[in-house]
């Protein structure tokens, strides 16, 4: 689960101008012809450089992203939801292991990473800072984080980077899974009994400011991404990316007869574009700065296993094994 | 911490909260590629690698994180250092064609298994075995034995085949119940006749 | 053929994979490795699969739903070992109770494959892929970290030692074992028992720890007829908080 738009903000694109002028141009064909770009080939500085914080930021994204939904692993009603809950979970963490390793092809090995994100030097998506109160907020992230999540990993997915796009075809595979889980349990919700619809319209209400930050600030005031548009790193803009959720769940949302709270959602018939009360983004920034409800709390649980975890892989150390890129 | 979710309330008070201790240096394990065949008669293919102390924890390791959802037969992993790589081409250029002369080495041929990217961006895919001393001339003798079968491949892989941990012929049946492990399949989920039944109902009311 | 012997070894196994999928199902998120992760969580959904699949037999012999069964009975009415139920605490004690609940499991259901319940043969027959990886997974850890730094085999033998009268009340003997053997439905706790020793003996020679002796030890029996320690019943209450929240509505 990734969201994007909180990664590009403030590049240089300075060092691009120092580059040897034979080796970008032919780099830029090559991504010009469609041709994906593997790890052994040449590239400009900020193109790994952009290319390690982004995927190593949806690889945070994955392994926090495990946390909100895990809150709920125990308490899963039922047999069917049980099993479906511990192999969505299980899968965050699985996306995470292909992530990180797909960012270890680009030179960052993965204890590298994870020291970052613990650090707070790295970043993931916001939306995972906020809390799981009931059974039906955890189906909400199931359901239309992921749907999310899927719209802007299938854009990532056309995108330049080998390594990046095998990660991602294995991952929009499994996230669909994900997302007719979710939907199959609001579903029940919504046709349950009037306590079960209440909390899911709870959840809806508590979920959408976080929802519409998903897809990061608007193309208005987000920062330059020509580059790395032309670099096919960034494959969509934020603003187009939210519209094409809105456009895909909005009518799903109120055909199971929930509300959504924003009086302004309407979609214009003439362009096709939604409108919508803007974000506070003055509160995205915030929490993307370690100020929102659960950053703590995640950071810390993930210290945790760490440090708990050091022991094993101290024993699996050995002199006869060594940490080398991996290939592919 | 007191938190939403039971599980992290019992996690043990460890070291500093919010202090993060550098990693040890060498706090990174070896990388394994993984490898696997997702039914009979069809190649092996490059899923992916997975961190790992040694061969067999990667056979073990690398089972549930490539293999536990759609189909497989088999799976075999290879130290990544053990992975001999041939340089990578693009459009028209078969990396094939930019690969030394190497033959008769001295020494014991050894059998060594021989990979090929088909497609920039697409997995690495199993194309053969070859007899060779070294791994250049393993690399050389597939495109002799013409294991690409002519078409264009932009990069070649060799790997000694006694560095391979394969799937025992009696550990086949660690996929014996993949097929109904259903729980993890989109098609389990279909809401449509509840959500119609939905439908209905609310047009009523 | 006595249906209360067969049911009282089904609820046992069921809830066994039950409670013991459960507590390593807290894991997920929390492992020590990413991999190891996925794979320890991989088998927790197989023991809650498997869990499910003999409460569907038992369904079939007259039992309630198994949905029902698991998420609504008390501790009391619960047959699965103390063993799985304690509580996880580091990763040492987690993989060593894996060890010795699977290597138990394998056999249990390996024996189980030629039993006269026909369905309950057929099943045997169907998990064992699944078993195989179980216990590979258990004996390649268990090899690894049991002969690796101090402070892995250090940790490995206190939780071997402490969990070593908790895994001998697995084979706590029912009332039916007369039965069951004469039915030609299951051999037996104490035949099992006899098995696993040897098995855990030969994974335990090939690392630096030590065997503890079966002789000194006491079984924590009770578990079997439903004397639990204090922590099943919060197991279970945290189990079903959903589910309880309206027995009757569809989740």
């Amino acid at each position: 689960m990734y969201g994007g738009g909180n990664t590009f903000e403030g590049i240089k694109t300075d060092s691009v101008a120092q580059e040897d002028p034979a080796k970008l141009a032919e780099f830029e064909a090559r991504i010009a012809r469609g041709e994906k770009i593997e790890p052994t080939d040449w590239m400009p500085q900020l193109y790994r450089k952009q290319l390690i914080r982004m995927i190593e930021q949806h690889a945070h994204s994955e392994i926090i992203g495990a946390l909100p939904e895990g809150t709920w692993i125990t308490r899963a009603p039922g047999f069917r939801r049980k099993m479906a809950l511990m192999a969505k979970v299980q899968d965050e963490v699985g996306h995470a292991q292909l992530l990180y390793s797909a960012a270890e092809t680009l030179g960052k090995s993965r204890e590298k990473m994870i020291e970052d994100l613990l650090s707070g030097k790295s970043k993931y998506s916001n939306i995972f800072n906020y809390p799981t109160f009931t059974w039906a907020d955890c189906c909400f992230i199931s359901w239309l984080v992921d749907a999310g999540a899927i719209v802007n990993q299938l854009a990532n997915a056309k995108g330049s980077y080998g390594p990046y796009c095998r990660a991602l075809d294995r991952i929009c595979a499994e996230e669909s899974f994900h997302l007719k889980y979710g939907h199959h349990c609001v579903i029940y919700l919504a046709s349950g009994t009037a306590k079960q619809r209440q909390m899911f319209q709870d959840a809806i209400n508590r979920w959408w400011a976080p929802m519409m930050h998903f897809f990061g600030p608007s193309d208005k005031i987000s920062a330059h991404t020509e580059v790395l548009m032309r670099w096919k790193v960034k494959m969509a803009t934020n603003d187009d990316m939210r519209n094409q959720f809105l456009d895909m769940y909005v009518p799903k949302i109120w055909e199971l007869g929930f509300t959504i709270p924003d009086p302004n959602l309407k979609k214009n018939a003439e362009t096709g574009k939604w409108a919508y009360t803007e974000p506070d983004w003055e509160e995205f920034k915030r929490v993307i700065n370690g100020d929102g409800p659960c950053n703590k709390e995640r950071l810390e649980v993930r210290r945790v296993a760490e440090e708990r975890g050091k022991w094993v892989r101290e024993a699996l150390k050995s002199p006869k094994t060594a940490y080398v890129t991996p290939l592919a | 911490m007191n938190s939403l979710d039971p599980r992290v309330n019992r996690l043990p008070a460890i070291g500093q909260p919010g202090q993060i201790l550098p990693k040890a240096a060498l706090d990174q394990l070896g990388t394994f590629e993984v490898f696997v065949q997702p039914k009979d008669g069809k190649p092996f293919q490059h899923e992916g690698i997975v961190h790992a102390a040694n061969r067999e924890l990667a056979f073990v390791l690398a089972k549930e994180a490539f293999t536990r959802r759609f189909l497989c037969t088999s799976l075999f992993v290879a130290d990544t250092r053990h992975v001999y790589v041939s340089p990578t081409t693009e459009g028209n250029t078969n990396a094939m064609d930019q690969l030394a002369e190497v033959i008769n080495q001295p020494g014991t041929a050894e059998a060594y298994d021989i990979f090929v990217l088909p497609k920039r961006g697409k997995q690495h895919v199993h194309v053969g075995q070859v007899q060779a001393v070294l791994p250049q001339e393993a690399m050389w003798k597939a495109k002799q034995q013409n294991l690409h079968q002519g078409k264009v491949v932009y990069n070649v892989w060799a790997i000694r085949t006694a560095d391979i941990r394969f799937t025992t012929e009696e550990e086949k049946d660690l996929w014996l119940t993949l097929p109904e492990k259903k729980f993890r399949d989109a098609s389990d989920y279909k809401g449509g006749d509840k959500l119609k039944e939905f439908l209905e109902r609310s047009k009523t009311t | 053929m006595s249906n209360l012997a067969l049911k009282e070894l089904l609820y046992k196994m069921a809830d066994d994979l039950l409670v013991f999928g459960h507590r390593n199902s807290e894991w997920t998120g929390f492992g020590p490795l990413l991999e190891e992760d996925i794979a320890f969580s991989s088998m927790a959904q197989d023991k809650i699969g498997q869990s499910q699949a003999l409460y569907q037999l038992l369904h079939q012999l007259g039992e309630q739903e198994p949905d029902t069964v698991a998420f609504t009975r008390n501790a009391n009415q619960f047959h699965n070992c103390t063993l799985v139920e304690l509580p996880n605490r580091e990763y040492d004690f987690s993989l060593v109770r894996h060890f010795l609940f699977d290597t138990a499991d394998a056999l249990r259901w390996q024996m189980l494959m030629q039993c006269s319940y026909t369905p309950l043969a057929q099943l045997a027959a169907k998990v064992r892929g699944e078993l195989r990886y179980h216990t590979l997974h258990a004996n390649t850890w268990i090899k690894q970290l049991g002969s690796a730094t101090e402070e892995s085999i250090g940790r490995l033998q206190q939780s071997l030692n402490e969990l070593a009268p908790y895994a001998l009340g697995m084979f706590e003997r029912s009332p039916y074992e007369d039965q069951l053997m004469a039915d030609k439905i299951f051999e037996g706790e104490k035949a099992l028992e006899a098995r696993w020793q040897q098995a855990i003996e030969k994974t335990l020679a090939q690392t630096q720890l030590t065997l503890p002796d079966w002789k000194i030890q006491t079984p924590h029996v009770g578990g079997r007829v439903g004397q639990h320690t204090e922590h099943l019943q919060p197991l279970l209450d945290e189990m079903s908080e959903v589910f309880r929240i309206d027995p009757g509505a569809e989740w």
